[in-house]
């Protein structure tokens, strides 16, 4: 017997809500394992059966990261108090300047390409390369370089080359921004007699104000995450989030789940929020002009 | 332009003197706008990739004093790498975990944009969920990853309980299986980013051709196959390069897991060249090594912008008009 259409189209909802909602669970319960070990007791981290939700919740797992106040006494997890927020400062002072320097100089960039074709569109493409050549190929003669300039282990190591790998995304995510101003804006500017530099800093970017902090978030994504260029790079005074979680171990024993989980929350979180901000640019900014409204 | 093309009819000679004087201060600026470039290209890029190339033909290891007065030994090191039977492997497994991450990415991810395509009630939530994993760092996730991943641990309970079998993988420890696990844990983090740019692609397919198959009552599924996907065409190579590309460098989450083991089972091209120049410090082997990756990574990033850049000239050819509109 044919089904009616009303019918199919029941069988097509409840579908799809079973296909979304049982990926929905693969998204989420990576996360939801992370936070809730973050609020277990140590004998909870590694059990059988596992524990689904902390009985009881305890803060002592932040406490310890974080603050550097609660010490177990049995298992002596000699964790030196205070790095991960020393490693937090780091990181929001590397990510946030070299952000910044990338959306400024990535933005004037774009201006110049949009306006005066100061890179065709095939070095534009090359630009792309910067970012899609592995950085493991330049690692090693890098922290030679930088040894030799005595810039291993400092912030402004970390500024530069962060700064460099991530120009590529900048210049291209705020070009698509720019080529949305209409031109007539500039002539009236230059017709007043404004200098090309005012017009630049004073109309063009002000224009895309939504869209540089748009670009600037999305790349303050990659810059906060970065991993293997802040490994060779930082060796002991410079250490940022993800390679502090990546040392993060017991003295007697390797797994400290519960302290890694309540780490591993304080560097996600941030990053969340800035994703979730900025959620409907995502696609602008991986897209390279290629997806057009 | 109107104003200077009235004043040149007026006084030829000084609007052609004020014209070249425009144009060489158009030039000044163009030059201002690059430097930025130029210098970071100039005291950054280009030292460094000498610095590369003078590894790779000289000999020298941690152990051998002052790098500088290292011995020149030709293409040896080049020899010795491309004879280096673990370098084919990690080639290899390099390019499988790639391939089978970059089409898992895209397959989930493109059959979640296509059911989330048109509007429905809890589209921002399951929206939000399906981004979430793309903004956890990739170190967090291997360590996550190891919180449930053990014996007896969650994931393996939840399959079981779902199944009704014992299902007892060892993700961690066994050699035929961690490859796979990290290019799960790839696929767990990045289908997100597939998703964004397959619904962006979706969201701007232009209607009027679907609407005109339905009329002439084609089905569902020769829409999907004659229609959409040849109009997704250019997001759906950008989905797949990217993917790819950036799944030939993972380096922190195979790395975190695994370092390179259980025996050399996760021993991708970046774990190896990372264990060869900071583990073993061959120095100048490491270098052959990325340079030799460097050219495979250039001939496949050539060949990815070729395909781009073509894309992207039809598109620019059909925007054309409707930009003109305004």
């Amino acid at each position: 017997m044919a089904m009616t259409k009303t019918q199919r189209r029941r069988i097509a909802t409840v579908v799809r809500y079973g296909v979304l909602s049982l990926w929905a669970l693969v998204a989420f319960f990576p996360i939801y394992w992370m936070v809730s070990t973050s609020f277990k007791p140590d004998n909870q981290w590694f059990s059988w059966p596992p524990v689904y939700f902390p009985s009881p919740p305890t803060l002592a797992n932040y406490r310890n990261v974080w603050l550097g106040t609660e010490q177990y006494d049995v298992t002596q997890y000699a964790i030196s108090s205070q790095k991960p927020l020393i490693s937090m400062w780091n990181s929001t002072v590397i990510a946030t300047t070299s952000t910044f320097l990338s959306v400024l100089f990535g933005s004037i960039l774009a201006y110049g390409v949009s306006r005066y074709r100061i890179l065709s569109e095939a070095r534009m493409f090359q630009l792309l390369m910067l970012r899609m050549i592995p950085p493991i190929v330049v690692v090693a003669p890098l922290s030679l370089y930088y040894s030799a300039l005595g810039l291993l282990d400092s912030r402004t190591g970390l500024i530069l080359i962060y700064f460099l790998t991530t120009l590529p995304y900048a210049v291209w995510m705020t070009k698509s921004f720019i080529d949305e101003v209409p031109r007539e804006i500039e002539q009236a500017a230059e017709i007043l007699g404004a200098s090309r530099w005012r017009t630049v800093f004073e109309i063009v970017l002000p224009l895309i104000r939504s869209g540089l902090v748009a670009t600037f978030l999305f790349i303050l994504i990659l810059t906060w995450s970065e991993y293997l260029l802040a490994l060779i790079i930082t060796k002991t005074q410079v250490t940022t989030l993800p390679i502090e979680l990546s040392k993060y171990q017991g003295t007697t024993e390797g797994r400290v789940y519960g302290r890694q989980a309540a780490l591993a929350v304080g560097i996600t979180v941030p990053l969340m929020i800035v994703g979730l901000i900025i959620r409907k640019h995502l696609a602008r900014g991986f897209s390279f002009g290629m997806v057009r409204r | 332009m109107a104003v200077a093309a009235l004043s040149s009819a007026e006084i030829p000679a000084a609007a052609s003197r004020r014209a070249a004087s425009r144009a060489r201060a158009v030039r000044r600026f163009k030059l201002t706008l690059l430097l930025p470039l130029i210098a970071l290209f100039v005291f950054l890029l280009v030292p460094v990739l000498t610095l590369q190339l003078y590894f790779s033909f000289h000999q020298w290891t941690v152990y051998l004093g002052s790098w500088w007065d290292a011995d020149y030994v030709g293409l040896d090191l080049f020899q010795s790498v491309l004879t280096d039977p673990r370098f084919g492997w990690a080639v290899l497994r390099s390019l499988a975990f790639a391939t089978g991450s970059t089409v898992g990415c895209f397959v989930v991810g493109f059959a979640l944009a296509y059911l989330m395509a048109k509007p429905f009630r809890g589209h921002a939530v399951y929206y939000t969920l399906f981004i979430l994993p793309m903004l956890t760092v990739p170190v967090v996730v291997s360590y996550t990853a190891e919180m449930m991943l053990y014996r007896n641990g969650p994931v393996n309970g939840i399959i079981s309980a779902l199944t009704g079998l014992d299902f007892q993988v060892s993700w961690l420890a066994d050699p035929n299986i961690a490859l796979t696990t990290v290019a799960l844990l790839e696929i767990w983090n990045w289908t997100p980013f597939s998703f964004i740019i397959m619904l962006a692609g979706l969201a701007a397919v232009p209607k009027e051709p679907i609407e005109a198959a339905e009329i002439l009552g084609a089905s569902k599924w020769r829409i999907f196959w004659e229609v959409q996907v040849p109009l997704l065409r250019p997001v759906i190579l950008l989905a797949l390069v990217l993917r790819f590309l950036e799944a030939m460098a993972e380096f922190p989450k195979t790395w975190a897991l695994f370092q390179g083991g259980p025996g050399s089972a996760t021993e991708t091209l970046p774990v190896y060249i990372f264990m060869t120049t900071w583990q073993y410090f061959e120095i100048s082997k490491g270098a052959a090594m990325s340079y030799i990756v460097m050219l495979l990574m250039i001939a496949i990033v050539l060949v990815a912008i070729h395909l781009l850049r073509r894309e992207k000239r039809s598109l620019d050819l059909m925007y054309a008009p409707h930009a003109a509109d305004g």
